[in-house]
């Protein structure tokens, strides 16, 4: 006995048009956001654009004289916490040599 | 002998398709040919019997090194999902230079440090890929900064135009409007 796909024209039809629909996914860029939260307190995530966390990747907080205002690591949450500091700074996302994301205090959003 | 007799679809794209539904199957085998072209042109991208990549911008000189370097599609960045808007570009060392430089960095503006110079490129000199997050608030007049890094330490910097580098990411900065 057919199958009943065949006995429909529009589900065959419909399952053939998915056939053009495979895309491609294949980079893992990293990626950092930076929010403005409570008691002048920022709270950066970091991770990467396959959906992957990034525990354990430096985030320092550089100011604009180059010298590192926070030093620090994501927690096991992909996130950082700290003081804005008073000085112009910006935050880089360090995954190593090449994998970095910067954000300028100015790009930092509002709470 | 059963008399049993299927009942006939009503409707004339109904009959059709029964009429036909085994023999038209045979048009599946035509469809791979429809992406054939795209395929070749693809694979030849890819391995780099066409090129560089798909546009080439020239040879850069920066410091006492120099690269060739390529936009890997001519075409407008593409998303990636939450890390924003994409670019490829495509390079190749100097001969001379290969043994000398060590890494080789692409950025939207003038990076502050060799920490944040940007992507790196990966892969064999004399075929590098690097892919560079387009940031929201770049400007039609942004340049693309190359740091090339050697082993003996030294850092090296040039730039140059986007508007040279991928005339495709100006427009599309002028299409969707600056931030």
């Amino acid at each position: 006995m057919p199958s009943r796909l065949f006995k429909k024209p529009a589900l065959a039809a419909g399952f053939i048009a998915l056939l053009g629909v495979c895309n491609q996914a294949l980079a893992h860029n990293p990626m950092c956001e930076c929010k403005a939260v409570e008691d002048g307190q920022i709270r950066c995530t970091g991770g990467f654009s396959d959906g992957s966390g990034a525990p354990g990747v430096t985030l320092d907080v550089i100011g604009y004289d180059e010298t590192i205002l926070v030093p620090g690591k994501l927690g096991a949450d992909s996130t950082l916490t700290f003081k804005r500091p008073d000085s112009e700074f910006y935050v880089l996302f360090d995954a190593g040599p090449g994998h970095i994301v910067e954000i300028d205090q100015a790009d930092i959003e509002a709470p | 002998m059963s008399k049993a007799v299927a009942a006939q679809p009503s409707t004339t794209l109904g009959r059709w398709w029964h009429k036909w539904r085994f023999h038209i199957n045979v048009l599946l085998l035509l469809v791979p040919l429809g992406f054939m072209p795209k395929y070749f042109a693809d694979a030849s991208l890819f391995r780099g019997d066409s090129g560089l990549g798909e546009r080439e911008i020239g040879i850069v000189q920066v410091g006492p090194w120099s690269l060739k370097l390529a936009e890997f599609r001519n075409e407008a960045p593409r998303p990636d999902g939450p890390a924003g808007y994409m670019k490829s570009f495509n390079a190749a060392l100097c001969d001379t230079c290969i043994d000398q430089v060590k890494a080789a960095y692409l950025r939207i503006g003038k990076p502050r440090s060799l920490r944040a110079a940007g992507v790196i490129f990966f892969g064999t000199p004399y075929r590098m890929g690097a892919t560079m997050p387009i940031p929201d608030r770049t400007k039609a007049d942004a340049e693309l900064w190359i740091t090339l890094e050697g082993w003996d330490g030294s850092m090296h910097q040039a730039s140059i135009p986007l508007s040279q580098a991928s005339p495709a990411t100006v427009a599309w900065l002028a299409q969707r409007g600056t931030k």
